[in-house]
């Protein structure tokens, strides 16, 4: 996602009253679309998955059977099991489990992140738009140079030598993409300073948090997070990159980035091993992409059309 | 006289974002925990001696004492030595800890001299691909918004972009080059090696850009203009390749600008994976093992292109829309 999409995608200086109702426009109208249905099936089924079948079925996503090792996928090959749709990998351990525990992991720090983000971002952002002057100055510099590093080259250099510990990993995937929001935020809120209602606000003695906090916050906010939908999506690739770097969550837990990266050295003999957390990571993502893109058009079609 | 005062404000800023972006790394490198020497000189070394190199590296000074030693150097085009690599290509292991030489390290500057051609080839065919890509599907689906074409191009955006490049690498190399044998993949040698991460980079590339040409195409279609044209008696194609996708190409322009550092993150990861020797590859292994001196001049050029790009891209945008000023 481009900086210019989300300036784009920026609330319009529209009447405060009119845009009280503009998020549920926006959902009301995604929720017409097929992109957003689809979407929505795929994520639903994946997530009852993820939070059922490994406590129903029993199985422990760490159990090695050196006897069912290297099973292929159901119809995938010879000696296919029923017990392990998705075959096992190297040491016995059912696939589809492991699938779904890793991504139960990617979906829970991807949204802790983009949480992180959303808050650092705004927060900045709004600092900057509504004092201006030198503090807009600093966080607008920090965001430029930040913006020109890819982060996955300073995510490389501290989950490197610090343990990637949940936390640790949330912290820099949070911490990556906040000058996207700052950037944005500070545009609408230095649009929105100016106005009447934050005059009067001024006047009749609000302080600046008050303002900031009570009026502007509820206004902007709501606008972002519906960018920030695709933004989950981002971060959980940015998670499985790192997992497959050696710098996710650690083995034994399964993340989509370790098993994929198990997987590679087994690649010409067993390919299931590392395509499928690939496929599983992909399906997800591509519910999340086809809500969050679907609610970018209908927030475009409700902003040019009105 | 107009570009002169632009060219002169816009490398001014871009000497800021490069000095900030330097000072940022330099000091990131060395908050962050993660001790150079003690790579270096390896773990079974007494810690004695690590201090006692450290000192004499400097790295023990305060850290704006030394990113004043350093960026002195750099000022005067001396982006310093690698503190691992030596200059004859191998690479040096923690053993030999009593060699401080510097002179026998590799300059920064030849190191980020060889790779980057490597690295700007790639991505040149990336962008090809993309672009190629993007402006089929694209420009289709802008022409008819909800039409088939649309619906097609929303849907190949939305699963291109969930795929991880990590991933996607993997699996292509498995595809093409494993069963099919018709793409080489792993390392360098000849042109034949790029376009697997070439390709692999596009499908990573060519959601953002098909999503805004498309919109951008579409805005432009209801635009007054194209009626005018039409009453004029100016034919379809006429209208959309002469007219519409002028006006479509600035904001496709500055997204190939914004672009830069996604494009660089996804070489970063594709060309680890696949062993190509560009500038990702010696990033990689450069954060790695902490070598500061090769850090800090990727992240100086790379940040110095980023600027580079974003002025030709607003300068050309002046030139498609002349309306344009910056």
């Amino acid at each position: 996602m481009g900086l210019d999409s989300l300036v784009a995608l920026g609330p319009r200086p529209a009447e405060p009253e009119a845009s009280r109702s503009v998020g549920r426009r926006i959902l009301g109208r995604a929720a017409r679309s097929g992109g957003f249905r689809i979407g929505l099936a795929i994520l639903a089924v994946l997530a009852l998955a993820a939070a059922l079948y490994p406590d129903l079925s029993g199985i422990d996503p760490n159990k090695m059977d050196v006897r069912a090792r290297l099973l292929p996928p159901l119809f995938g090959g010879a000696h296919w099991s029923l017990a392990h749709p998705l075959g096992t990998d190297q040491i016995g351990r059912d696939m589809l489990v492991r699938c779904l525990i890793g991504l139960r992991y990617s979906f829970l720090i991807g949204v802790a992140s983009v949480a992180l983000t959303l808050a650092i971002g705004c927060t900045l952002g709004m600092v900057a738009g509504y004092f201006g002057g030198r503090t807009d100055t600093v966080v607008m510099r920090i965001t430029d140079a930040q913006l020109s590093i890819p982060m996955i080259i300073l995510a490389i250099a501290v989950l490197g030598v610090s343990r990637p510990t949940i936390p640790a990993i949330i912290l820099v995937l949070g911490l990556s993409n906040w000058p996207v929001y700052a950037r944005v935020m500070r545009s609408v809120v230095m649009a929105e300073r100016g106005r009447e209602y934050v005059r009067a606000a001024q006047v009749s003695g609000a302080s600046h948090a008050r303002i900031v906090v009570r009026l502007l916050a509820p206004l902007l906010v709501p606008p972002l997070l519906f960018a920030s939908v695709l933004d989950i999506a981002r971060m959980m690739i940015f998670e499985s990159t790192l997992g497959f770097l050696g710098l996710g969550v650690q083995p034994p837990t399964p993340t989509f980035g370790n098993i994929i990266a198990d997987g590679r050295k087994y690649l010409l003999n067993a390919w299931w091993i590392a395509t499928m957390p690939g496929l599983f990571l992909g399906l997800t993502l591509t519910g999340i992409n086809l809500i969050g893109a679907s609610c970018e058009r209908a927030r475009n079609a409700i902003h040019g059309g009105a | 006289m107009f570009v002169l005062s632009f060219l002169a404000r816009r490398l001014a800023q871009g000497a800021v974002i490069i000095s900030l972006v330097s000072l940022l790394i330099f000091t990131l490198l060395r908050v962050v925990p993660g001790d150079p020497v003690r790579l270096m000189v390896g773990g079974m070394a007494p810690d004695s001696l690590v201090e006692k190199i450290a000192a004499e590296m400097g790295l023990r000074d305060p850290i704006l004492v030394q990113f004043g030693r350093y960026a002195g150097h750099v000022v005067r085009g001396d982006l310093g030595h690698s503190f691992v690599r030596p200059a004859n290509g191998a690479a040096t292991g923690g053993a030999n800890f009593d060699d401080t030489t510097r002179g026998e390290r590799a300059a920064v500057a030849d190191l980020i001299r060889d790779a980057l051609p490597m690295t700007l080839q790639l991505a040149a065919l990336a962008l090809v691909f993309a672009l190629a890509f993007s402006a089929l599907v694209g420009i289709a689906a802008g022409l008819r918004p909800g039409g088939a074409a649309d619906k097609i191009a929303f849907a190949v955006s939305s699963i291109f972009i969930s795929l991880p490049n990590f991933w996607l690498a993997i699996v292509l190399a498995l595809l093409f080059s494993v069963k099919l044998g018709w793409l080489p993949a792993i390392g360098y040698g000849g042109f034949s090696y790029t376009i697997l991460p070439a390709l692999v980079l596009a499908v990573e590339l060519s959601p953002v850009l098909i999503r805004t040409l498309s919109g951008a195409v579409a805005a432009q279609m209801s635009e007054s203009y194209v009626t005018v044209g039409r009453i004029r008696g100016l034919s379809e194609t006429r209208i959309v390749v002469a007219h519409v996708l002028r006006n479509a190409a600035v904001p496709m322009l500055n997204l190939l600008g914004v672009q830069f550092s996604g494009l660089l993150g996804g070489v970063i990861i594709v060309e680890y994976i696949l062993d190509y020797p560009g500038l990702g590859l010696l990033t990689i292994n450069a954060v790695l093992q902490r070598d500061f001196p090769l850090i800090q001049g990727i992240a100086i050029v790379t940040s110095a292109i980023f600027v580079v790009i974003n002025i030709v891209v607003d300068l050309a945008a002046t030139i498609i829309d002349p309306r344009l000023e910056y």
